[in-house]
C-alpha cells in the first residue's frame, strides 16, 4: 500500500471519528432538530481545514443558554463564516501558516469585536510567522475605550518592533487604559505608554494564597 | 537639539547622562542632583499650569518619584529634561482633569502690592497678577505650550518629546497662545 | 483675537533676528517677552526632601525577602547522592508548603490561574459557565463565605483565550462586569473574554 493511500485511509477514518465525537458532545446539549444541520456545518468546516472546536463551543453555548434551534444554527454558521474570513485575511496578509487553528480562532474573535480587517495585514507585517491575535485583541481593547484605531495599531506596531510578543500586547493596552483612568487625555495616555515601551509592567502574579486555593474545573467530556 | 544640562560639581561638570548612569548603578543619592537641577523649573511650570502652589508641589514631587522609579525607561538620558517635563506635565493634566482649570484660589493669587513697597516692586506685582490672570484664561494645551516654549525654554523638538504632540501642532498652539495673551494684555495699558 | 504678524512669530521661534522687525512689530515682541519674563521667577519652595525620602525608602528587609522566596515557585537544580535525595525532597516540600492550607495544585506549563469575583447581594448561587466548562453548569461554583454578597472563586485553567458568563441562581446569565473585555455571543448578549497566562512565566 502506497503512503498516499495510507494517508487517504487515515484521513477517511479520522474525519468521521472527529465528527462522531462532536455528535456525542452535542447530543442532549442542543435541540435534537439542530443535530443534522450542525453536523453538516462541522463536516464542511473540517473539510476546509477550519478549526471546529469554536463551532462546537458555540452550539454548546446556545444549548446551555436555552436559545431557539434556528438561532443556534445561525450563530454556528456565522461563526464558521468568521473563521473562514479570518483564515483568508491571514493568507492574504502573507502569513506562512494561515490555517493555524489557535491563530484563526483568535483573529476571528478579534474581528468580531470590531477590529478592522486591514489591521491583520499591518500586524502580520511586523510579526511574520507569529500570532497576531493578542495584538488585535489589544487594539480592540483600546478601541473599546474610545481610542482611535489607527493610533492604537501604531502603538502595537511600535511595541512589536521593540520586541514585545503574545499577551504582552494586552499589557500595553492595559497600561494605556490605566493612564486614561488616571485622568490623562487619550493622546497623552498613548504617548506616556509609548515612552515606557518596551518596559510596560506585566499584570501582578497571583498571590501564593490564590494559587494554593485554586481548584481544578470539574471534569468535562474529553475534547478531540 | 541636544540640550543636555551640566551642573558644576566641584572641579568637574556632571552631565545628565552621567548622573542617570550613577543612579542606575545604585547611587540613589545622586538623584538629588537631578532634583536640584530641575525642580525649580518644574515647580515654576507646574505652578503656572495649576495655579495652586500646593498642587504644583504635589505634581512635581509625584513626577520626580515616578521618574526615579522608572529611570531605566528614560531611553535617552541626554534628553532627561524633556522626559521630566513629560512626566510632570502628565501629573498636571491629571490634577487639572479633577477640577476646573480656570479656578484660581484667591488665597494663592499674588499678594496685592503693599503701599510701603517701592514703586518698582508694586508695578512688578501688578504685572504678575495681570499676566497670571491672562495665562489662566488660556486652554490648558495653549497654556502648556506657551510655558514650555517661553518660560521653560524648551525647543520645539523637546516640547514634542515632552508632550507627545507633533511639532506643527505645538507651533500652532504657541502662536495662538501668544495672540490670546497679547489681546488680553493690551486691554490693560 | 489680536493678530500677530508672522514675522514676530518667526523671531520668537528663533528663525529671524529681532532687528528684522518694524517698530510696531517690535512692540508686540516686547509685550510678549515681558510677559514671559514676569512668569520666569523661580518659586522658593522645594520638594527635594520629600522626593529623597521616597528615594531612600529601604528595600524590604531580610525577613520579608525570605518569606517571599519561600512562598514563590522556584526551579531548583541540585546534584545529590541518591541516598540523600529523598530526605532533601522531603525538606524542600516541608519548606514550600504554606502552613494551614492544603497543598497548592501543581500547575503545568500550559496552565494558569483565573480569579472570578462578582457582587450579587441576595443571590443563592453564582457559578461560572464558559468555554472552559464546555458551557456546562456545576463545574465552577463561586462562594460567598462572608455573606457580604461578594462571590469569589479561583480556578486552574488552560492557558489561552476563553469566553464565559456568570449564572446567578441557576437561571440569570450575566456578563462579568469586571472582565473589561467582551465579545458578542451571537445570541444578543455579550460574553466576557478572558486570557489566561501561565503562572510559571
Amino acid at each position: 500500500m502506497s503512503w498516499r493511500r495510507v494517508v487517504a485511509v487515515v484521513a477517511a477514518t479520522v474525519v468521521p471519528l472527529a465528527a462522531q465525537d462532536a455528535r456525542d458532545r452535542l447530543a442532549g446539549r442542543v435541540p435534537p432538530s439542530t443535530l443534522i444541520v450542525l453536523d453538516s456545518i462541522l463536516q464542511d468546516a473540517a473539510r476546509e481545514g477550519l478549526p471546529t472546536e469554536p463551532l462546537i463551543q458555540k452550539a454548546l453555548e446556545g444549548g446551555a443558554k436555552g436559545i431557539d434551534a434556528d438561532r443556534i444554527v445561525a450563530a454556528v454558521g456565522a461563526s464558521a463564516t468568521q473563521l473562514r474570513s479570518a483564515r483568508a485575511l491571514l493568507a492574504s496578509a502573507g502569513e506562512s501558516r494561515p490555517g493555524d487553528p489557535s491563530e484563526v480562532t483568535a483573529v476571528a474573535a478579534a474581528l468580531s469585536r470590531g477590529v478592522s480587517p486591514q489591521l491583520v495585514g499591518r500586524l502580520t507585517a511586523v510579526l511574520p510567522g507569529e500570532p497576531t491575535g493578542p495584538a488585535l485583541h489589544a487594539v480592540a481593547d483600546l478601541v473599546g475605550h474610545g481610542f482611535p484605531e489607527d493610533s492604537s495599531v501604531d502603538l502595537m506596531v511600535e511595541a512589536a518592533r521593540l520586541g514585545l510578543r503574545g499577551l504582552r500586547f494586552l499589557d500595553v493596552a492595559a497600561a494605556v487604559v490605566q493612564q486614561l483612568q488616571r485622568g490623562h487625555s487619550r493622546s497623552a495616555a498613548l504617548a506616556e505608554v509609548r515612552a515606557l515601551l518596551p518596559h510596560v509592567p506585566p499584570p501582578p502574579r497571583p498571590a501564593p494564597t490564590a494559587v494554593s486555593h485554586a481548584r481544578r474545573v470539574a471534569p468535562t467530556p474529553a475534547r478531540p | 537639539m541636544n540640550s543636555q544640562r551640566v551642573l558644576p560639581t566641584g572641579d568637574r561638570e556632571v552631565s545628565d547622562s552621567e548622573v542617570v548612569a550613577r543612579v542606575l548603578a545604585g547611587d540613589a543619592e545622586a538623584f538629588g542632583l537631578i532634583i536640584r537641577r530641575y525642580e525649580g523649573g518644574l515647580l515654576r511650570y507646574a505652578t503656572r499650569m495649576l495655579g495652586y502652589p500646593d498642587a504644583a508641589a504635589d505634581a512635581v514631587a509625584e513626577g520626580l518619584v515616578r521618574a526615579y522609579r522608572h529611570l531605566a525607561s528614560c531611553r535617552d538620558p541626554a534628553r532627561l529634561k524633556s522626559w521630566l517635563y513629560r512626566i510632570v506635565g502628565n501629573r498636571c493634566r491629571s490634577h487639572l482633569s479633577r477640577r476646573s482649570a480656570s479656578d484660581l484660589s484667591l488665597e494663592d493669587a499674588p499678594p496685592l502690592p503693599d503701599p510701603s513697597d517701592t514703586e518698582a516692586e508694586a508695578e512688578r506685582a501688578e504685572q504678575m497678577a495681570l499676566v497670571e490672570r491672562a495665562l489662566h484664561t488660556l486652554s490648558p494645551e495653549k497654556r502648556e505650550a506657551f510655558l514650555l516654549k517661553h518660560v521653560e525654554g524648551l525647543s520645539y523638538e523637546e516640547m514634542a518629546e515632552a508632550t507627545g504632540e507633533r511639532i506643527p501642532t505645538l507651533k500652532m498652539r504657541v502662536h495662538r497662545a501668544r495672540a490670546a495673551l497679547l489681546e488680553l494684555l493690551e486691554e490693560y495699558p | 483675537m489680536t493678530h500677530i504678524d508672522p514675522q514676530v512669530h518667526r523671531v520668537l521661534d528663533g528663525e529671524l533676528p529681532a532687528d528684522a522687525l518694524t517698530a510696531a512689530q517690535r512692540e508686540q515682541l516686547a509685550a510678549l517677552q515681558r510677559a514671559a519674563q514676569v512668569l520666569s521667577d523661580l518659586p522658593r519652595a522645594s520638594v527635594a526632601s520629600r522626593v529623597m525620602a521616597e528615594v531612600r525608602r529601604p528595600a524590604p528587609g531580610v525577613g520579608r525577602r525570605l518569606t517571599h522566596w519561600l512562598t514563590e515557585r522556584h526551579t531548583i537544580s541540585i546534584s545529590v547522592r541518591p541516598v540523600w535525595s529523598l530526605a532533601l525532597a522531603a525538606v524542600l516540600a516541608a519548606v514550600a508548603v504554606i502552613p494551614g492550607h492544603e497543598p497548592a495544585p501543581v500547575l503545568g506549563d500550559q496552565e494558569g490561574i483565573a480569579q472570578f469575583v462578582g457582587r450579587f447581594p441576595g443571590a443563592k448561587s453564582v457559578e461560572v459557565v464558559g468555554s472552559f466548562t464546555d458551557w456546562q453548569s456545576g463545574a465552577i461554583v463561586l462562594r460567598d463565605d462572608n455573606h457580604d454578597g461578594i462571590w469569589r472563586g479561583t480556578v486552574v485553567l488552560p492557558v489561552g483565550q476563553h469566553e464565559y458568563m456568570f449564572v446567578v441562581d441557576g437561571e440569570r446569565w450575566v456578563a462579568d462586569p469586571l472582565a473589561g473585555r467582551y465579545v458578542d455571543d451571537g445570541f444578543g448578549r455579550e460574553n466576557a473574554l478572558l486570557f489566561v497566562r501561565p503562572v510559571a512565566r
